[in-house]
């Protein structure tokens, strides 16, 4: 019998999902949208040019229809397979997929919700509504991760043998461009995903990001520069970022003679810090803020 | 008359030419963008390398000293150079929605019940995003060339360089024809304007990114034809009376841009329709 001062026992009340079984749940449900969605079309076409590129290429080489030596702007060059593959890494992946990737689908973690009028169905869950963001981040990830990460180890087996090119040696570069790939892809996430949780019109401002900010600060000299990501990925790409050999870059190279790249450890800091707190951040936003859908 | 009768009577107000439609149209979408404080932040970015131009032509005109500053017809070439960033944007900005956020909302429909053609509708939508392009391009490179008559005080340079004037505009018109005519065929494939942004943005850069791989890889750039950017570049350069700056010939980048306009008229010739057959 219990003592009369004691206090009555609470009504019992369901427990609701911890927050990573919340993540979890979401992860589930927006995985298969976002893989069998039009989407996966834009990224396949995203992802599937490399691969096109990189099998012309291949027919080029065999039909004997392509050249190891040239010149550009009257400098010899003399051009391999694994030349190629770190022109491609460069010039498709880091400065074209990756991003691309991670403006559209970060910008819309939310935004697709809100413009689809949805949200209020995802926010009426009994789950915490910072879950239902990282559940959608992280299947962005594993979606585009499936995706790219594919299209690069192909694109490797098909270019490096090329001209020469041994796909032994050139094997840890690839194992290091797929954890680099990884990271930008989380890293862009994490920060279009807060921008989209931020602005009212989230992809204007990712692609100002990525193709008007980016490109102009990271040749300037000082520390504006930092205010980029691309600025920390540089510090861990195995290959060399190719110029165009022009006035612009011999004036660059003048600009840029005291300027020192960052290292693995300042790279992967200052990525690990735009992923943590752009999510953190978005997170914060989600749960904070009142979304009035328009009629 | 009696605000309840409501019985039919005929429409007693002032009768627009047919074919004159297409201007109301565009006139709303221009007030409706105006409106908008994001895009005229948009806006003033794009005048700001006028502004900046216009002061180094102030500057070259006043001091002697300075006249590295002078322009010259590679001057307006880099001016249109840098303005395309801000084409980009503006054609992002405005062009992914206008017909993508009709056919979302089911108003093509809406729009076509109306005595208003399906020509008249493009046209309309069409000048939206034509009127704001010209805003970036056309007009502050033809309001650099007239300040810099009146900060030097002299026609010599404009006369010395007359062909600048149809250049600049046949130049900005191409542009501009490109850039609209592609962003509103995408936008008339999709119901979504953010997917339609994506699609323009990934066409052109990925279509530049291939150039540029296959430019490294040959050393040679006989396929600046494949972007749409370096297409237009190599157009501008002759229209300009510069050298072309790729290898590839310039009217293979002529029939490009052709082929890419009347694919997009195509494509809206037979998305926009009132009614949707679906089978």
């Amino acid at each position: 019998m219990s003592s009369p001062h004691e206090p009555p026992p609470s009504p019992s009340r369901p427990d609701g999902p911890s927050f990573l079984g919340s993540v979890a749940r979401i992860y589930d449900l927006s995985f298969g949208q976002m893989l069998w969605s039009r989407r996966t079309v834009f990224m396949v076409l995203v992802v599937g040019g490399p691969v096109a590129v990189a099998l012309i290429l291949r027919l080029l080489v065999s039909m004997d229809l392509f050249d190891a030596g040239g010149e550009i702007d009257g400098r010899p060059v003399n051009i391999d397979g694994p030349v190629i593959f770190g022109l491609m890494i460069w010039g498709f992946y880091l400065s074209f997929s990756v991003p691309l990737l991670g403006v559209f689908y970060g910008t819309s973690l939310i935004a697709d919700e809100v413009e689809d009028r949805t949200i209020t169905y995802l926010f009426t869950r009994p789950v915490p509504r910072g879950a239902v963001l990282v559940g959608k981040y992280l299947a962005y990830l594993v979606c585009a991760g499936l995706l790219v990460l594919p299209s690069v180890v192909l694109v490797f087996f098909l270019v490096v043998p090329l001209l020469g090119g041994s796909v032994g040696a050139g094997f840890p570069d690839l194992l290091k461009d797929l954890a680099l790939l990884a990271v930008g892809l989380a890293v862009y996430g994490a920060l279009f995903a807060l921008v989209g949780a931020l602005f009212k019109r989230p992809l204007l401002t990712g692609l100002v990001f990525i193709f008007g900010w980016e490109p102009v600060v990271i040749v300037v000299p000082g520390y504006m520069k930092r205010f980029t990501v691309s600025y920390y990925l540089q510090g861990l790409v195995p290959h060399a970022m190719p110029e165009d050999g022009g006035v612009t870059s011999l004036v660059l190279r003048v600009l840029q003679a005291n300027e020192i790249l960052p290292s693995a450890t300042v790279g992967l800091v200052g990525l690990a810090v735009i992923v943590i707190g752009g999510l953190a951040l978005a997170v914060r936003l989600v749960e904070r803020r009142e979304y009035v859908l328009e009629q | 008359m009696p605000i309840h009768d409501q019985s039919y009577r005929r429409y007693a107000g002032p009768r627009n030419e047919p074919g004159s439609a297409w201007l109301v149209i565009a006139a709303a979408g221009i007030r409706t963008l105006l409106g908008r404080k994001l895009f005229l932040a948009v806006m003033l970015a794009a005048w700001g390398q006028f502004f900046v131009r216009a002061v180094m032509f102030y500057l070259s005109a006043n001091f002697p000293t300075l006249n590295v500053l002078a322009p010259s017809v590679e001057t307006f070439r880099q001016f249109f150079d840098i303005q395309e960033i801000f084409v980009l944007f503006v054609t992002v900005y405005v062009g992914s929605g206008l017909i993508a956020n009709d056919r979302r909302s089911n108003a093509l429909q809406i729009y076509l019940s109306k005595p208003l053609s399906r020509v008249e509708y493009v046209a309309g939508k069409l000048g939206i995003l034509a009127f704001f392009l010209l805003m970036v391009t056309l007009v502050p490179a033809l309001a650099l060339l007239l300040l810099e008559a009146m900060f030097s005080a002299s026609l010599a340079f404009l006369l010395d360089n007359l062909f600048l004037v149809p250049a600049i505009a046949l130049y900005a018109l191409m542009e501009v024809s490109l850039a609209s005519f592609t962003m509103l065929a995408l936008s008339s494939l999709s119901t979504s304007a953010r997917y339609t942004a994506m699609l323009y943005a990934g066409a052109l850069f990925f279509t530049a990114a291939v150039f540029g791989i296959l430019r490294g890889a040959t050393a040679s750039s006989m396929l600046a034809w494949l972007s749409l950017r370096a297409n237009v570049e190599q157009i501008g350069d002759v229209i300009f009376r510069l050298p072309p700056r790729f290898e590839s010939p310039w009217p293979a980048s002529a029939l490009v841009v052709l082929l890419l306009i009347g694919l997009s008229a195509l494509v809206l010739e037979r998305r926009v329709r009132g009614v949707e057959v679906v089978t």
